[in-house]
């Protein structure tokens, strides 16, 4: 039996906004296949998509603070929609964070999470993987990690918690207290090795899937590596931050660690950011997160959810019609573009036009 | 809502506009300071006291002005006392080899409420925290150091929360009392008691696993 009969895809039915972005309220139904919504810039296509984003993983591509996404002049936002099964709800103000499943409230963000979904989210500037610095690439793992592994989101909290209160002390202090900073060095360590774990097997296993996606959308043998680079090298952790005092000395901040760590992208053996063409890598872009879905649904046995943000309209036909073909066949789509020219070429399930703070169905 | 009409709303109603007296006020305003009390009810309290009659009131005013002068941290552990040490300190058949440590002298209580310890405590009033701008030096250590000195202590726990700086605390107090040569534990970290597997996240059941303990020779 093939284990692909039990794949299911995540199905977001019903997204339900208030206060949202530019959004007093907002109500649409998805569809199970293709839902997209057109319109022009600064509409608020994108922030459609971001609502569903946080309501199935409580963080935005978009933003590291939700305070950001509440309507303007107004001082909570809420979100509500129903995946499967089960009704999903966050409620957000500068104070407070509810979140809801099936109308019981969760404590734990944790218990809210496992029993969302999956998604993988495409967007225009992908292309920042590949040529901008390793934050990029980091958030890239973060995010797919948080959804992969139930214990890489409370590591990484920690984690970020700890190295907040270390840098804080490098800043303060004229005169150093190695034993205050290393009480915070050992929750680096603990949380730290955690999240290097997490990362190597992630990668390891990414590898292969990015690499089958490049080949598929871009109709030749790229070779696309990945290579995990630890800031650690080969280093213990541990040892790794007592070799570097003297630097953390000189430049009054944590210079090694989980969150120094880079993601070493490669076509034919050599780094895509300096040798590969444009073209390669706006591919490499492209395959990475076709390869993170195909992570997603081999590990969680879910089709993701796919987001796809603006990116079709800007392709050439060609192009269009290979990465469609590369998208995982069951999953559910958002697409956000500003024209429906290219649309005729496929057969959405939907179309909304977004405008003026509001939506309206369009007949396909 | 129409802005304009609310507008006028507003003025009209603050031409007759009354307020409580200034005694009400001063009284409101005082016990906004207290933690966990809001405007609202900071007044319902305020109504509620000068409906209760002077008795009662006397008698709050009575225990709050004892409590004050008669209660302070005791002179070796930090824990409320009346005289210049508290009741634990002052127990002879304490045992004295053990050194319970804990963040506030209300952390105590719950400790003692298990019956399970029967050894001495050391209050540090607070937790390091850099980004409240409390360090080591703005907790009990010095106390703490000199008991340690003084000696006749085989065990140190460490007490202390499990979150960033409860954790961060452990192990600078880990960490500094290296020298003394004496057992340093930490509190386990574990199951709920009377719940399921199911009922852990994630981190407790990891902590759970990793302290887990013998129950059989085999």
């Amino acid at each position: 039996m093939s284990i692909h009969a039990f794949i299911s895809p995540v199905f977001l039915q019903e997204l339900k906004l208030r206060h949202f972005r530019c959004f007093e309220t907002l109500r649409c139904e998805l569809e199970e296949g293709m839902t997209v919504f057109v319109g022009d810039n600064a509409q608020g296509k994108t922030s459609i998509l971001e609502s569903a984003c946080i309501l199935l993983r409580l963080q935005s591509p978009r933003t590291t603070s939700l305070q950001e996404v509440i309507r303007f002049e107004e001082r909570s936002f809420a979100v509500e929609g129903e995946l499967d099964d089960t009704r999903l709800q966050i409620g957000y103000s500068q104070s407070r964070r509810k979140l809801v499943v099936d109308g019981e409230t969760q404590s734990r963000s944790g218990d809210y999470l496992a029993r969302s979904g999956v998604l993988v989210w495409m967007a225009n500037d992908d292309l920042d993987l590949v040529r901008r610095g390793g934050e990029r690439r980091r958030k890239f793992l973060d995010f797919m990690g948080s959804q992969l592994y139930p214990a890489y989101r409370p590591a990484l909290r920690s984690y970020e918690q700890a190295l907040r209160r270390r840098n804080h002390i490098f800043k303060r202090d004229p005169k150093i207290d190695w034993n205050q900073v290393d009480a915070y060095t050992e929750l680096l360590v603990e949380h730290g090795q955690v999240l290097l774990a997490l990362r190597a097997e992630m990668v390891e296993a990414l590898e292969p899937l990015a690499a089958e996606a490049q080949t598929r959308v871009s109709g030749e043998n790229d070779n696309l590596g990945l290579q995990y680079l630890p800031s650690s090298r080969d280093a213990e952790l541990g040892e790794a931050y007592a070799a570097s005092r003297e630097e953390e000395l000189r430049k009054r901040v944590t210079v090694v660690g989980p969150h120094r760590d880079d993601l070493v992208l490669m076509v034919h053996g050599r780094p895509a950011d300096a040798f590969a063409s444009e073209g390669q890598q706006r591919t490499v872009a492209l395959a990475m997160k076709l390869g993170q879905a195909a992570l997603l649904r081999q590990r969680r046995g879910d089709d993701p959810i796919l987001m796809v943000d603006d990116i079709f309209g800007e392709l050439d036909k060609e192009r269009r019609n290979a990465l469609m073909q590369a998208l995982p066949a069951g999953s559910q789509k958002l697409v956000t573009t500003t024209h429906l020219d290219w649309l005729q070429d496929f057969e959405p399930d939907a179309i909304f036009r977004v405008a003026d703070g509001g939506i309206a169905t369009e007949s396909p | 809502m129409d802005a304009a009409a609310d507008d006028s709303f507003e003025k009209q109603n603050a031409v007759h506009k009354v307020e409580y007296p200034p005694e009400i006020k001063t009284l409101i305003g005082n016990l906004k300071r207290l933690p966990g009390i809001g405007p609202r009810s900071a007044e319902r309290i305020a109504v509620w006291l000068l409906k209760a009659g002077s008795e009662a009131v006397g008698d709050l005013a009575e225990a709050l002005t004892q409590a004050q002068a008669r209660v302070a941290p005791c002179q070796i552990c930090g824990f409320f006392a009346t005289e210049e040490i508290c009741a634990i300190c002052g127990d002879e058949s304490r045992r004295g080899e053990s050194l319970c440590i804990v963040e506030e002298a209300t952390d105590i209580l719950p400790l003692e409420r298990t019956g399970a310890y029967r050894g001495l405590y050391h209050t540090l009033g607070g937790r390091i925290s850099p980004l409240d701008n409390i360090g080591p030096e703005d907790l009990n250590l010095e106390g703490l150091w000199k008991r340690l000195h003084e000696g006749g202590f085989e065990e140190v726990i460490l007490a202390v929360g499990s979150d960033v700086e409860g954790e961060a605390t452990a192990h600078y107090l880990a960490h500094s009392l290296e020298s003394y040569g004496v057992k340093i534990t930490r509190l386990a970290q574990g199951l709920p008691a009377g719940g399921g597997l199911e009922a852990a996240d994630d981190l407790t059941l990891f902590r759970a696993l990793e302290g887990r303990t013998r129950v059989g020779e085999g």
